[in-house]
């Protein structure tokens, strides 16, 4: 077994798998907070004129802006499940990637 | 003699990423999916009503209490399912603001304002779907796929 060629080869299908995957990860989960945030604005900007309408009362708008910072754990909670969910994807394809080079380099 | 050094290397990288727990998820659900649903839309109907004296739909909001107390003991025993779990208890947590809390400021005021209900109601339901979205997200029993990939080839 010539383990050098197998490394070479390992290494250049591990880096372009890395160029391909790694920087997707943290944009697509910041793109989706930002998302968030804006809709949060459009939520407050309703609120504070069902607010000044008297539609709401002083403590229902508390109940309701406490509720956007529950409801905004809640989407980083899912965003950090999905972020790991990618991160599991990249590491069965590193391993598929190890295992394949292997194979092809050795029968 | 050959360095067999490298071989060794790659098999403990490839030993090490399979056992690796940390980005080990639950596999997809379908029970808790189709639980979430069903929980989802029954709260729907009790939000509703909360127009209506708490009492008069004491039995009802007793029994969602019920089913959400059932669906939370489920996924926390799942393993590698702590963010569905952490997800779940801000639902059922009565001191915040989202189900429980809902039913908990129904119960302390008798009746809600109907936009109050209308709005509460909207931030609800949108807890649930990041939990339905979330949870559609999970590979189908992704521990057997890596065990198939691995000894498949």
């Amino acid at each position: 077994m010539d383990f050098d060629k197998i490394l070479q080869e390992l290494k250049k299908s591990l880096v372009s798998l890395f160029n391909d995957k790694f920087s997707e990860f943290s944009k697509e989960s910041k793109k989706d907070i930002e998302l968030f945030l804006s809709e949060s604005k459009s939520k407050l900007e309703r609120w504070t004129s069902l607010l000044a309408q008297g539609k709401l009362t002083v403590e229902d708008f508390e109940w309701l802006v406490k509720s956007q910072k529950d409801l905004f754990k809640m989407k980083t909670l899912q965003a950090a499940g999905i972020s790991k969910i990618s991160l599991g994807h990249f590491k069965n394809k590193v391993l598929k990637t190890i295992i394949d080079t292997i194979k092809v380099l050795v029968f | 003699m050959k360095n067999n050094k490298p071989f060794f290397i790659l098999m403990f990288i490839t030993a090490f990423l399979s056992s690796c727990s940390i980005l080990k998820t639950a596999p997809y659900d379908q029970y808790s999916f189709q639980k979430t649903i069903e929980i989802k839309i029954d709260a729907n109907q009790l939000i509703d009503k909360a127009e209506n004296s708490y009492e008069e739909n004491s039995k009802e909001i007793e029994e969602l209490q019920n089913e959400i107390a059932k669906i939370v003991e489920y996924e926390k025993y799942k393993p590698n399912n702590e963010i569905t779990y952490k997800m779940w208890l801000l639902l059922a947590n009565q001191d915040k603001n989202l189900l429980a809390g809902f039913l908990k400021r129904w119960k302390e005021k008798d009746k809600l304002s109907p936009f109050f209900i209308t709005e509460a109601k909207a931030q609800i339901t949108e807890a649930f779907n990041l939990l339905l979205e979330y949870e559609s997200k999970k590979e189908p029993a992704t521990k057997n796929k890596l065990l198939e990939l691995i000894f498949k080839n």
